[in-house]
């Protein structure tokens, strides 16, 4: 255990450079985005567009802060408050790293027996941010992109929860930590084909919690403006932008931790440099940075699912693969093993 | 016992909130708040599964679908229709109730388990303990209120399929 005043520190250090890195999530995708459909892309702000996010984050501050004078004013300020707060808070769960390998200290916030039930509770408290957002606004649009992001939270959910109970079944552990040093890979080459499953629908429902394309009906601009965003201004626009891209963070951090060993380096590196896979961190955001760079790619691929569509594939497919993986991973710890 | 105070303090505002407040989308709220509440009260018994399932379940599900089904149908802050006699009934009576309650509370002989015996107990509320109760003793109950629930849906899909069977109601 850490004294107090070190986790502080770590608590206050990850907010920081979680938000640094959303702002610079926003020029990498906006970059790449470019790159994908032929164009530039913002690179005129210092070199590479690197001073970007910075005229960005200054504009977003000094625009007028609106507030819609139909609206219920406590919850509509409180709404992005609830978003950025619950997208900070599940990160602190995630390790970072073995045990005292941060200068000493331990390379996470908290060491949770159920950290795993920890990030999805607190993840399923962040969507009352958008849900409120929008029906405080107290307009059209984003009355109806709050309802589409209940009902799709809700139903993708289930694939999450569903896909995420192979990785429990195998690891017999809810703390992350113990999950990572397991690594439900090596137990069986049996358990590979629902492993193999339970991971994609897990990045299926992944992506739709954090409403990316294709599953961003909430804000679809196309057909309601931007969803729930529509009457936000300035800074408390900028809290749900910094929102979406932390659980977009979160989420990838999760995915890694759950499938792919987490903060573990790969061992054939061992040989010429020692030690290389218990560095803390670095295997971490390695991970995250493929799932991130996965988020965009399907932005620029696919085209949004119609509402119907959204549902029938969560409730119909996903669900029942998901049942399927968790069902096939039971069979096989009863009888193969 | 300081921590504890002021969680109930919180834990009964959040509660009457959700009783006196007008618009039914803040009554809702205030019952998230409570529930939340609830779960960090949780928390500090050591009862930490309970705390995530209570988050999970409640907060993030049971609540989201009421929410969904207030702004669904638009809910609007409700007209006082009911006739004043009645008010002052239900006044009398819920005062009477929680007067009942909580003498009875108080004049009950045994002690409250203090928190370090309740938190041995839980031994760190891990899973484990939760599941050999509720799949071990109460394994009959379980899946009782499993079937009892089973029931339910199938009868809320019934009540909506009812009109669709029928060849020609579409």
């Amino acid at each position: 255990m850490d004294p107090l005043w070190v986790t502080f520190v770590k608590a206050l250090l990850l907010c920081l450079v979680l938000l640094g890195a959303f702002a610079y999530m926003t020029l990498i995708e906006r970059r790449l985005l470019g790159r994908m459909q032929h164009r530039h892309g913002p690179n005129r702000l210092g070199p590479l567009g690197l001073l970007q996010p910075i005229a960005d984050a200054l504009k977003s501050v000094f625009k007028e802060d609106i507030t819609v004078s139909a609206a219920d004013r406590f919850v509509y300020v409180l709404a992005p408050m609830i978003s950025i707060t619950f997208a900070l808070a599940a990160f602190g769960a995630i390790p970072g790293g073995p045990a005292g390998s941060l200068f000493g200290w331990n390379p996470w916030i908290m060491d949770l027996d159920i950290g795993l039930l920890y990030v999805l509770a607190v993840t399923s408290i962040g969507v009352y941010g958008i849900f409120l957002g929008g029906w405080a606004s107290n307009s059209k649009y984003p009355l109806l992109g709050s309802l589409r992001s209940s009902a799709q939270i809700i139903s993708y959910e289930l694939g999450l929860g569903l896909s995420v109970l192979s990785v429990i079944m195998i690891a017999g552990t809810l703390n992350l930590r113990a999950i990572v040093e397991i690594n439900v890979w090596s137990v069986s080459p049996w358990l590979w084909p629902p492993l193999i499953v339970a991971f994609g629908a897990f990045v299926i429902s992944a992506i739709a919690e954090v409403n990316r394309t294709p599953f961003d009906l909430p804000e679809a601009e196309q057909e309601i403006v931007a969803g729930y965003l529509t009457e936000y201004s300035s800074i408390k626009w900028a809290l749900y932008q910094m929102a979406e891209y932390v659980n977009m963070m979160t989420a990838a951090a999760f995915i890694s931790t759950l499938f792919l060993g987490g903060y573990k380096g790969p061992t054939f590196l061992e040989p010429w440099i020692p030690g290389i896979s218990d560095w803390p961190i670095i295997w971490l955001v390695a991970k995250m940075a493929i799932f991130m760079f996965l988020f965009i790619w399907l932005r620029a691929t696919l085209p949004r699912l119609r509402y119907d569509q959204l549902m029938r594939f969560g409730w119909v497919y996903l669900f029942e693969i998901a049942l399927g993986a968790a069902l096939l991973t039971g069979a096989v710890i009863a009888f193969v093993l | 016992m300081i921590t504890f105070a002021v969680l109930a303090v919180v834990l009964v505002i959040g509660a009457l909130g959700v009783v006196l407040l007008r618009q039914p989308v803040h009554a809702a709220l205030s019952l998230v708040g409570t529930l939340l509440t609830l779960a960090v009260v949780f928390v500090t018994l050591e009862a930490h599964f309970l705390a995530a399932i209570q988050v999970i379940v409640y907060g993030g599900a049971i609540m989201v679908l009421f929410l969904f089904v207030i702004m669904l149908l638009n809910l609007q802050e409700e007209a006082t229709k009911t006739r004043a006699a009645y008010r002052w009934i239900a006044y009398v009576v819920g005062v009477v109730a929680a007067a009942a309650i909580a003498t009875g509370a108080l004049l009950d002989p045994r002690q409250a388990p203090d928190a370090l015996a309740v938190s041995d107990a839980l031994r760190g509320g891990s899973p484990e303990l939760i599941a050999q109760v509720l799949f071990g003793e109460f394994m009959l109950a379980f899946q009782l209120v499993g079937v009892l629930l089973l029931t339910a849906m199938v009868g809320a899909v019934a009540l909506v399929q009812r009109q669709a069977e029928t060849p020609g109601a579409r």
